[in-house]
C-alpha cells in the first residue's frame, strides 16, 4: 500500500447507543491477550470496572450517574486511546518507540523503548499506563489494532458492538457521520463532537447526549497541537548552539589575550 | 599516585546510607519497580526525577556557571573554584544518569537514545546533552589525575584541547538545562498554574544558574572544615553578592512571568500549591536574598552556608513544585514518595558525596591545600602558597 493512496482512518463512539454491555472491551481482551482482573470496589463517581484504565485494560465503558431531567440516569462513556492526528506522546518519546502510521494509529515499538515513561506524562487523555511489576515493563495503551487495519480488518471492538455505537471508517467520512448524526437528532446529542479539534483533532470522535465532563472526560483540552509547545523551543537549539558557542569562544579569547598581555606587562599568572 | 585516605566519620555515615540505597536498589532490580515505588499510572515520574534527576542536574549548574565566570566573563580571582566545580558537576551528572537507570524501566535500551532522530522531543536533546556534556566535564577534569599520576602525553592531549571542550560544555550546559524546562512545558494540563508557563526552560536555565555560586559556596566552606584550610573569605563575599544577583534574577523573572500569564491569583487561593509556591518564594528565594545583601552575613561561615542552604532548597523545591508537587491529574489519582525511592536517591547523592572527599584527598582539587603528595597526614594547615595554574588546573 503507499503512502499516497491510504486514507488514515477514524472511529465514532456514538455514547447515546451504547447499552453499558462491555463487548468491547471482552473483545479487546481478547485481541490483546490480556489477561483477567481481580477487581475492588471504589468510592467516588463512576461505577465501572475496573474503575480506569490499566496494563490489562485498554478500553473501558464508564458508568455515570447523571441526573438528566429530573431523575438520575445511567449514561456511559468510553475511555481509549484517541489517536491523536498529532499526538504528544510520540512528541515526547526520546527513541521514536511511540509513532503514528500512515492510517491514523499511534502505536509502541516496545523494541525500541527505553522506559523513560514521558509519553505517559505527555498524554492529555491519560492513555498509555505501565506495567510496573514487570522486569521488562512496557507501555499498554489500545493501538486501534493496527495490526487488523493492516490486513483490512475492523478494530475488533468496532466489530461486536451490538447497537451500532461504534463506528469505523475513514477519517472524512466519520466526521461527516458525526455531524449527520448531530444534525438529524439534536435532541439526542449535545452539538458536539468530543476529538474533532480537540488538541489538534483525533482519530476517535465521541458522541454523547450529555456534557462530555460529566460522563468522565477530559475537557477543556486546548484545540491546537500539544506538541506544539515544545517544538518552539526545540526548534531554536541549532541556532542557539551556533550563536552561543561563537559568543563564548569570542568572550573567552577576548580574555586570553588580556591575561597574555598582563603577562607580558606584569608577573600575574 | 596514592589513592589510599584514612575513613573519617563521615565517609561511614556516608557508607551507611549508600549500603541502605544498595540493598532498595537491589530489590527494585530483582523485583521490579512497583515493589518499592510509588510512581504510579498517573504519576509515572516522582521524587526519582524531580530529585534524582531535575534537581541533581540543576546542582551540577555548578559546573558551567563557575566556568563561564572564570574562563569567559574572565573573573580571574574566582579561579580556585573552578577545579572543585568541574568534579562537583562531573559526580552531580554521573549521579543523574545512575538516577537514570534506576528509574528507567529498561534501563539496558537507553543506547537506543544515541540511534534515534527523536528532534521533537525535549527528552532526546536532554539525553544527547548530557551524554556529551558528561564526557566534556571527564575530559575536562582528566588533567588532573592524568598529571597527578605523571601520564604526560595524555595530559597534554586533554590540557590542548581545553578551550574548545570548555566552551562546548558551557554551551551544551545552557541548552540542557534549558531544554529540562522544555520538557514540562508539553503538559499545562497537567501542572498548576503556579508553575507551568511557557517560559519554563528559562526558569529552568536560571535556577541552575542560581544553584551554582551557592553551591561553590558551600563545598568551599565545608572543604576547607574537613580538609583543614581557611576558607577565603574574600573570595566568597564577591560571590555571594554575585549569587545575590542571580536571586535576584530568577525572583524577579518568576514573578513577573506569573503576572505576565495572568496566574498571579493563583498565589492567594488557599491550597496545597499556594503554600508550596510560598514557601519556596519566602524560604528559598526572598529570604536567602536579604541574607546575601547583609554585609555580616556574606563575611561570615555560618551566614554564607545558612544562606545558600535556602537556595539550594529553594531549587529543590521549584524542580520538585514543576515536576512533581503541581502535578494534578485527576483528583482521585495521588502520590507521595516512599522510603525506597528516597533510600536509592540518597545513596547515590551519598556514593557522589563520598567520591568527592576521596578525591579531594589523592588530587590537588583546591589550591588551599598543598599537593597530596606531601601532605604526611590529613592537612591541617593552610596553604600559605598557592599553585600557579592555568585552565582548569
Amino acid at each position: 500500500m503507499s503512502t499516497s493512496t491510504v486514507k488514515p482512518k477514524a472511529m465514532i463512539q456514538d455514547n447515546t447507543r451504547c447499552i453499558g454491555c462491555r463487548a468491547c472491551m471482552v473483545a479487546c481482551k481478547e485481541w490483546n491477550e490480556r489477561p483477567e482482573d481481580h477487581t475492588d470496589f471504589f468510592a467516588g463517581e463512576g461505577y465501572q470496572n475496573p474503575r480506569d484504565l490499566d496494563a490489562n485494560n485498554y478500553t473501558l465503558i464508564t458508568f455515570n450517574e447523571v441526573v438528566t431531567g429530573e431523575k438520575p440516569d445511567w449514561v456511559f462513556g468510553r475511555q481509549l486511546c484517541m489517536h491523536c492526528e498529532h499526538p504528544a506522546c510520540a512528541s515526547a518519546c526520546p527513541t521514536t518507540a511511540m509513532f503514528k502510521t500512515d492510517l491514523g494509529p499511534v502505536v509502541f515499538d516496545e523494541s525500541r523503548c527505553i522506559g523513560c515513561r514521558a509519553c505517559m506524562q505527555a498524554c492529555p487523555f491519560i492513555i498509555p499506563k505501565y506495567d510496573y511489576n514487570s522486569f521488562a515493563p512496557k507501555i499498554h495503551k489500545c493501538t486501534f489494532c493496527a495490526d487488523r487495519l493492516e490486513v483490512g480488518m475492523d478494530p475488533a471492538c468496532a466489530t461486536v458492538c451490538p447497537t451500532g455505537a461504534i463506528t469505523f471508517g475513514d477519517r472524512d467520512d466519520m466526521v461527516a457521520e458525526a455531524k449527520r448524526r448531530i444534525a438529524a437528532a439534536p435532541g439526542t446529542y449535545i452539538p458536539e463532537i468530543y476529538g474533532l479539534d480537540e488538541v489538534g483533532g483525533t482519530s476517535v470522535l465521541h458522541l454523547s447526549s450529555v456534557p462530555f465532563e460529566q460522563i468522565g472526560y477530559i475537557t477543556g483540552l486546548p484545540k491546537t497541537p500539544m506538541p506544539d509547545l515544545t517544538h518552539r523551543w526545540l526548534r531554536a537549539t541549532a541556532p542557539v548552539f551556533a550563536v552561543l558557542y561563537a559568543v563564548f569562544g569570542a568572550l573567552n579569547w577576548i580574555v586570553r589575550r588580556r591575561m597574555r598581555r598582563q603577562g607580558h606587562e606584569g608577573e600575574h599568572t | 599516585m596514592n589513592w589510599r585516605i584514612r575513613l573519617n566519620w563521615w565517609d561511614k555515615l556516608l557508607f551507611v546510607v549508600m549500603a541502605i540505597g544498595a540493598v532498595f536498589a537491589f530489590v527494585r532490580f530483582a523485583t521490579g519497580i512497583g515493589t518499592i515505588a510509588n510512581i504510579n499510572n498517573a504519576y509515572p515520574w516522582g521524587w526519582w526525577v524531580g530529585y534524582g534527576i531535575m534537581t541533581t542536574i540543576a546542582v551540577g549548574g555548578v559546573g558551567f556557571t563557575i566556568t563561564a565566570l572564570v574562563e569567559i566573563f574572565g573573573v580571574e580571582r574566582y579561579h580556585s573554584f573552578v577545579r572543585p566545580a568541574v568534579l562537583m558537576a562531573f559526580l552531580c551528572y554521573a549521579s543523574a544518569i545512575t538516577m537514570l537507570m534506576v528509574e528507567l524501566g529498561r534501563p539496558w535500551m537507553v543506547w537506543m537514545v544515541l540511534v534515534s532522530w527523536a528532534p521533537t522531543s525535549a527528552l532526546y536533546e536532554v539525553g544527547w546533552c548530557a551524554f556529551l556534556y558528561l564526557t566534556v566535564l571527564a575530559l575536562e577534569f582528566a588533567q588532573v589525575p592524568l598529571e597527578q599520576a605523571g601520564w604526560s602525553r595524555a595530559f597534554r592531549v586533554v590540557r590542548a584541547i581545553y578551550i574548545p571542550i570548555m566552551l562546548l560544555g558551557v554551551t551544551l550546559s545552557n541548552l540542557h538545562q534549558s531544554s529540562l524546562g522544555t520538557l514540562m512545558t508539553l503538559i499545562p494540563h497537567k501542572i498548576n498554574v503556579l508553575w507551568w508557563s511557557d517560559n519554563l526552560p528559562l526558569l529552568y536555565l536560571f535556577s541552575a544558574m542560581m544553584a551554582g555560586p551557592a553551591m561553590a559556596i558551600i563545598e568551599h566552606l565545608a572543604a576547607a572544615r574537613w580538609l583543614g584550610f581557611t576558607p577565603r573569605m574574600d573570595l566568597l563575599a564577591g560571590l555571594a553578592r554575585i549569587e545575590a544577583w542571580l536571586v535576584s534574577l530568577f525572583l524577579a523573572f518568576q514573578m513577573g512571568d506569573l503576572f505576565y500569564r495572568g496566574a498571579a491569583d493563583a498565589m492567594f487561593i488557599a491550597s496545597w500549591f499556594a503554600v508550596s509556591f510560598w514557601v519556596e518564594i519566602a524560604f528559598g528565594l526572598m529570604l536567602p536574598f536579604v541574607l546575601l545583601l547583609m554585609p555580616e552575613v556574606r563575611e561570615s561561615n555560618r551566614g554564607l552556608a545558612t544562606a545558600c542552604a535556602l537556595i539550594i532548597g529553594g531549587v529543590l523545591l521549584h524542580r520538585l513544585n514543576v515536576a512533581v508537587i503541581g502535578l494534578r491529574v485527576r483528583h482521585w489519582e495521588t502520590y507521595f514518595p516512599s522510603i525506597g525511592e528516597v533510600a536509592i536517591t540518597l545513596g547515590i547523592t551519598a556514593a557522589a558525596m563520598f567520591a568527592f572527599g576521596w578525591f579531594a584527598r589523592i588530587l590537588p582539587i583546591h589550591e588551599e591545600l598543598p599537593p597530596p603528595e606531601t601532605r604526611a597526614q590529613p592537612a591541617a594547615q593552610p596553604a600559605s602558597v598557592l599553585r600557579g595554574a592555568e585552565g582548569v588546573s
